[in-house]
């Protein structure tokens, strides 16, 4: 591990001098991720390739600005971040939709929570419950998605997601809880809808 | 909460309830607090569903939204787009 930071480190003084090779290795290190994170908040293959070619492209001209304070990763997750919301609010108003979600997520709290089902595993394979988990997804409000994708699947921590999307840690929990009871209550929503629970 | 009641034993069985409080609730909250509430969610019917619920959410998406490999494709684009040798 020690090793492959020293390897990391090396990279990026290469890449910040402008060495092609460098900044090619870095590519290919974190294109995936980035693509994957993109894909996640973004909902669609062409705007996550939009962000994914602008997270580099800012790489490439920020790189020198890159102090080690935090790890590398944590710094491109901050750009790519930054630049996926930063789309999604030109196209959505992501301000006028957060009011909207607050009153949905009053309304929709705990409802029937009662007849939560016991195994939903089981309906994984089904396509129109797949459809219903992703469209919880893109139904939640972008700042909400961004910290649940962060923490919940992509597993940062409280603290590096506070330094991503530059926001308190305290902020990143209450929008983490909000997002997963809105998530839990879309999908209660299409249970109800699909099979009638009552 | 305070004072007079057993010390509650930490089982197997509430570890991931602790952790997920510890993470809601920060560091600052006390350890004893903190298993108290995880001891009462675990017997209370209603904060039972509640915490299964949003847990077996999580579990749907992680399972659902599996890492997406970049297509090459779309690799090649980016390499084009920056000017740059695969």
């Amino acid at each position: 591990m020690a090793e492959e930071n020293k390897i990391e480190k090396q990279l990026i003084e290469k890449a910040k001098n402008g060495d092609k090779t460098a900044i090619s290795e870095l590519v290919h290190r974190y294109s995936s991720r980035i693509y994957s994170l993109a894909l996640r908040i973004m909902r669609n293959e062409e705007d996550a390739e939009d962000v994914l070619q602008e997270t580099f492209i800012i790489m490439i001209r920020k790189i020198h600005t890159f102090s080690g304070r935090s790890s590398f990763y944590t710094w491109l997750y901050r750009v790519a971040a930054n630049v996926a919301l930063g789309k999604l609010r030109q196209k959505k108003h992501i301000d006028s939709k957060v009011s909207i979600y607050e009153s949905e997520f009053e309304t929709l709290r705990g409802s029937g929570l009662h007849n939560w089902p016991d195994q939903l595993d089981s309906r994984i394979n089904d396509k129109q419950f797949r459809e219903c988990l992703k469209q919880a997804m893109v139904d939640l409000p972008e700042n909400h998605r961004a910290v649940f994708v962060l923490r919940d699947l992509e597993n940062l921590s409280t603290r590096e997601t506070a330094d991503i999307l530059n926001i308190s840690e305290a902020n990143v929990k209450v929008r983490l809880m909000r997002a997963r009871l809105f998530l839990r209550d879309q999908l209660m929503h299409h249970l109800k809808c699909m099979e009638g629970i009552r | 909460m305070h004072g007079g009641h057993p010390v509650i034993q930490h089982t197997s069985h509430n570890q991931d309830l602790i952790k997920l409080l510890e993470e809601q609730l920060g560091k600052d909250v006390d350890a004893r607090i903190i298993r108290e509430v995880a001891e009462h969610m675990e017997e209370c019917p209603d904060c039972r569903v509640f915490v299964d619920s949003v847990k077996q959410t999580i579990k749907l998406y992680r399972v659902t939204e599996k890492e997406t490999s970049i297509p090459d494709n779309v690799s090649e684009r980016l390499f084009k787009v920056l000017n740059l040798n695969r």
